[in-house]
C-alpha cells in the first residue's frame, strides 16, 4: 500500500515547503513576537479598566494609547504576519510548484514590521489617528503598503502560475485577501488622513474600514487556511461544496456594507445604519455556508483541527451575534458597552486567531521537516489559550450586558454603574494574563522547533505519512 | 479512515494529497449528472432559509431606510413632500409660557406671577386662576376693569382684552388663549386642569363683542 519511493507528486513534504522555510518562518516568528507584545499591552489596558490610576502618569502607556497599541499590534502584527504566511504557503501548495520571488517576502517582512514598530512608537507618542483599527500614524502608511506588496508578491505569482486549471476555495479566499487589503488600506488612508472627508462622513468611512478589514481581510486570511487544512486532514470531500462560491461572494459583496452598524443612533442619514443591519442579516448566508462546508472538522482529530474547530464555532457565532446585536432594539443595550468589546474579541481572538493557531501548528512541521519540539507545550498552549479566550469573552459579555442595562436605568449614578463592573473586569484581567502565559508557551515551542541549532538530530526518515488520493465521489 | 492518524499532538498528518484535493472538489463545482435522481433536501432547506432572510431584510430596509433620503436621520420618519405641512403637536404649556413672557402678561403680572401690590393681582395661588374656567377665560378674552380682591388683598387696575374681539389690541386666536390660560393654571405650583381651545371658542361665540368684565358681573357666572 505505502509506496516507499517518494514520488515527487504525492510526497507530503516537497521542495515547495523546504524552499519556503526561511521566509515563511520569519513571517511566523514576527507574528508571534507581536502576539506576545499585544498580549502584554492587553494586560495593561485590562488593569486600567478597573484600576484607572495604573500607569496613568506614564503618557506612553495611558489607557487610550495602550489600547490603540494593543489593537494595532494584534491586527497588523500578529494576524497580518501569520495570516500572510499561511496564505502564501497554501497558495504555494495549491500552485504545485515552489514559491517564486521569496526574497521579496523577506524584504517586505522586514519593512512591514519596521513600519509597524515605528507606527506603534508614534501611537505611544500621541500621533495616533482617531479611527478604530486604523490608529497607525499617517507617516508609516505608504511604507507599509509597499512592504505589503512585496510580501504578497509570491502569493500572486503562485496563483497566476498554478499548474491545476480549476480554483479551490482556499484560492478564492487567499487571493481575495491579498488583493483587498491594499485597496482598503489605501482608500482609508486617502479619505481619512491625506485628504480627510468632512464631518460625519469620516465616521461613515471609519466604520466602513473597520468592518471591511474584518470581513474582507482578516476573515479570508483565516478561511484560506481552514478550507485547505480541514478537508486535507479529514480526508473527505467538503459537504455542500457546490454552495461554497455563494458563501464566498456573499462575504465579498456584502461584507463592506456592514460598516454602518456602529452608527445606529449617530448623526448619519437613517438609511446607512439600516443598510448595515440588513447587510449583517444577509451575511448569515456566508456564516451558514462556511459552517456547512467545514463541519467535517468535527470528524477529524489532531492539534490543528482542534484549534480550527474552536475557531470555526466562534466564527459562526460571531456572525450570528453580529446580526442579532445590529438590530436597533438590541443595539440600544449593547452599543458602547463591553458587549461590543466581547464580540470583537470573539471574532478576532476566538475566531480568526484560533484558526491561525491551527494553521500554524499544521504548517510549521512541513516547513522544518520535523514535528513540533514538545507535545506538552503544544497541548498546554491549546488548553490554556482556549480557557483564556472563553473566560475573556464570557466576562466581557457579562460586563457589557450589565453595563448596558444599568446605563438605561436613570436612577443609577455613573459611578455606581462602574463599581458594579469591577469584578467582571478583574476576571477579564486574569483571562488576559492566562492568554499571555499560553502564548509564551507557544513562542518557546516555536523557537525550539524552528531553530536549526535546537534540533537534536536530523531524523533519518520523514515523520510524515504518505497521503492517499481523495476519491471524487466518496461518502 | 482518518481517526488513528493524528494521535501525536506534535504533528498533524494529512490524509489526502493536494492534487486529489483540488481535482475532487473541482468535480463538485462542475455540472454533475443526476444519474440516480437523488432528491437532496439541503438545497431546498437553504432556499427556504435564505428566502426568509431576504424577506426579513427587505422588509426592514423598506420600513426603516427613510426612503434613502439624505435628510432623514430618524429611522421611523419618512420624507415630507415639498409644500406639504406636517402636523405638529405643540405642548400648550410650552406655547403658553412663550406667550406669557413675550412682553404681554409678564409686564404686569411679572415673570413669576406675583403681580404688583395694590394694582395687579397675583396669579400664584389665586382662586380666580385655578377656580372656574368660565371666569378666567372671559377675563383673558375681554379684559377686566375695577376693584378685585385676591387672597384677602385689594387690587384696582385694568386688564386689556386679549381675544379676537372688538377693541382688542392683541387679537390672539382661541388656541393661544387656551395655551396661556393652561400655562398660568399649571405654573408656579398652580394645579388646575387645562382648558381646551373648543371651550374658548364656545365662550367667545356666546358672548360676542362686549366691554371688559367687572368682578360683580363675573361672580354671577358659575
Amino acid at each position: 500500500m505505502t509506496n516507499d519511493s517518494t514520488h515527487a507528486a504525492t510526497a507530503e513534504v516537497t521542495a515547495i515547503d523546504t524552499q519556503a522555510r526561511v521566509p515563511l518562518t520569519l513571517l511566523l516568528a514576527a507574528g508571534l513576537i507581536w502576539l506576545v507584545i499585544s498580549g502584554v499591552l492587553g494586560v495593561i489596558t485590562s488593569i486600567q479598566l478597573h484600576t484607572p490610576g495604573f500607569l496613568a502618569d506614564c503618557s506612553f502607556l495611558t489607557a487610550g494609547r495602550a489600547q490603540a497599541m494593543r489593537e494595532t499590534s494584534f491586527l497588523y502584527g500578529w494576524i497580518a504576519n501569520t495570516g500572510l504566511a499561511v496564505v502564501l504557503w497554501v497558495l504555494g501548495r495549491l500552485g504545485g510548484s515552489p514559491l517564486r520571488a521569496l526574497n521579496w517576502t523577506v524584504a517586505g517582512t522586514i519593512f512591514w514590521n519596521l513600519g509597524l514598530a515605528v507606527g506603534l512608537v508614534g501611537i505611544g507618542l500621541g500621533d495616533m489617528t482617531s479611527f478604530a483599527s486604523f490608529q497607525l500614524p499617517r507617516y508609516v502608511g505608504v511604507l507599509m503598503l509597499f512592504a505589503y506588496a512585496a510580501i504578497a508578491l509570491p502569493g500572486v505569482l503562485a496563483w497566476s502560475g498554478r499548474r491545476s486549471h480549476g480554483l479551490f476555495a482556499s484560492h478564492w479566499y487567499g487571493v481575495a485577501a491579498l488583493f483587498l487589503f491594499p485597496w482598503l488600506f489605501s482608500a482609508a488612508q486617502l479619505v481619512l488622513l491625506w485628504s480627510p472627508m468632512r464631518g460625519t462622513l469620516q465616521a461613515v468611512a471609519g466604520g466602513w474600514y473597520t468592518q471591511s478589514l474584518w470581513s474582507l481581510w482578516l476573515a479570508p486570511l483565516a478561511l484560506t487556511g481552514a478550507y485547505y487544512i480541514v478537508p486535507k486532514v479529514a480526508g473527505r470531500l467538503m459537504p455542500s461544496y457546490d454552495f461554497a462560491p455563494l458563501g464566498f461572494w456573499t462575504l465579498i459583496f456584502i461584507g463592506g456594507w456592514t460598516g454602518g452598524r456602529h452608527l445606529v443612533g449617530g448623526p448619519v442619514p437613517a438609511w446607512i445604519p439600516t443598510m448595515a443591519v440588513v447587510a449583517c442579516t444577509m451575511m448569515l448566508f456566508h456564516y451558514i455556508l462556511v459552517g456547512l462546508n467545514l463541519r467535517i472538522a468535527s470528524q477529524a482529530g489532531g492539534t490543528a483541527i482542534k484549534f480550527i474547530r474552536f475557531g470555526l464555532v466562534a466564527y459562526v457565532l460571531t456572525g450570528t451575534l453580529d446580526a442579532l446585536t445590529s438590530f436597533r432594539v438590541i443595539a440600544v443595550e449593547t452599543q458602547f458597552t463591553f458587549m461590543a468589546t466581547a464580540l470583537e474579541q470573539l471574532g478576532v481572538y476566538a475566531g480568526i486567531s484560533m484558526m491561525l493557531f491551527g494553521a500554524l501548528y499544521y504548517m510549521l512541521p512541513r516547513l522544518t521537516g520535523r514535528p513540533w519540539a514538545s507535545a506538552a507545550l503544544t497541548t498546554g498552549h491549546r488548553v490554556l489559550v482556549s480557557f483564556g479566550v472563553v473566560l475573556l469573552v464570557a466576562t466581557l459579555a457579562v460586563a457589557g450586558w450589565t453595563q448596558g442595562s444599568d446605563l438605561l436605568d436613570s436612577k443609577l449614578a455613573l459611578g455606581e454603574i462602574f463599581n458594579r463592573l469591577r469584578v467582571p473586569l478583574m476576571v477579564g484581567t486574569a483571562a488576559q494574563i492566562a492568554l499571555v502565559a499560553a502564548n509564551l508557551l507557544l513562542v518557546v515551542n516555536f523557537f525550539r522547533s524552528a531553530c536549526v541549532c535546537c534540533a537534536t538530530s536530523t531524523p533519518s526518515e520523514t515523520p510524515f505519512r504518505q497521503p492517499s488520493a481523495l476519491e471524487a465521489h466518496a461518502s | 479512515m482518518s481517526t488513528p492518524l493524528n494521535s501525536d499532538p506534535r504533528i498533524d498528518q494529512a490524509a489526502v494529497t493536494d492534487e486529489s484535493l483540488q481535482s475532487a472538489h473541482d468535480v463538485l463545482l462542475g455540472k454533475q449528472p443526476d444519474e440516480k435522481a437523488r432528491y437532496k433536501l439541503l438545497p431546498l432547506n437553504l432556499l427556504f432559509l435564505f428566502s426568509g432572510l431576504i424577506f426579513l431584510a427587505g422588509t426592514y430596509l423598506n420600513r426603516y431606510a427613510g426612503h434613502f433620503d439624505p435628510h432623514i436621520y430618524n429611522e421611523n420618519s419618512i420624507p415630507v413632500k415639498g409644500g406639504a405641512v406636517a402636523a405638529v403637536v405643540v405642548d400648550p404649556v410650552v406655547a403658553g409660557k412663550k406667550l406669557f413672557n413675550n412682553a404681554a402678561c409678564n409686564t404686569c403680572h411679572m415673570v413669576n406671577g406675583v403681580g404688583q401690590p395694590g394694582a395687579i393681582p397675583p396669579l400664584v395661588g389665586s382662586d380666580w386662576v385655578t377656580g372656574s374656567e368660565e371666569r378666567i377665560i372671559r377675563i383673558v378674552l375681554h379684559g377686566l376693569q375695577g376693584p378685585i380682591t385676591v387672597n384677602g388683598a385689594n387690587y384696582n387696575s385694568a386688564m386689556p382684552p386679549f381675544g379676537r374681539v372688538a377693541g382688542s389690541g392683541f387679537n390672539w386666536s382661541d388656541d393661544k388663549i387656551a395655551s396661556v390660560v393652561t400655562y398660568v393654571r399649571q405654573e408656579w405650583g398652580n394645579q388646575a386642569p387645562p382648558v381646551t381651545t373648543a371651550k374658548v371658542t364656545e365662550i367667545r361665540t356666546k358672548d360676542g363683542d362686549r366691554k371688559p368684565w367687572t368682578v360683580d358681573e363675573l361672580q354671577k357666572l358659575p
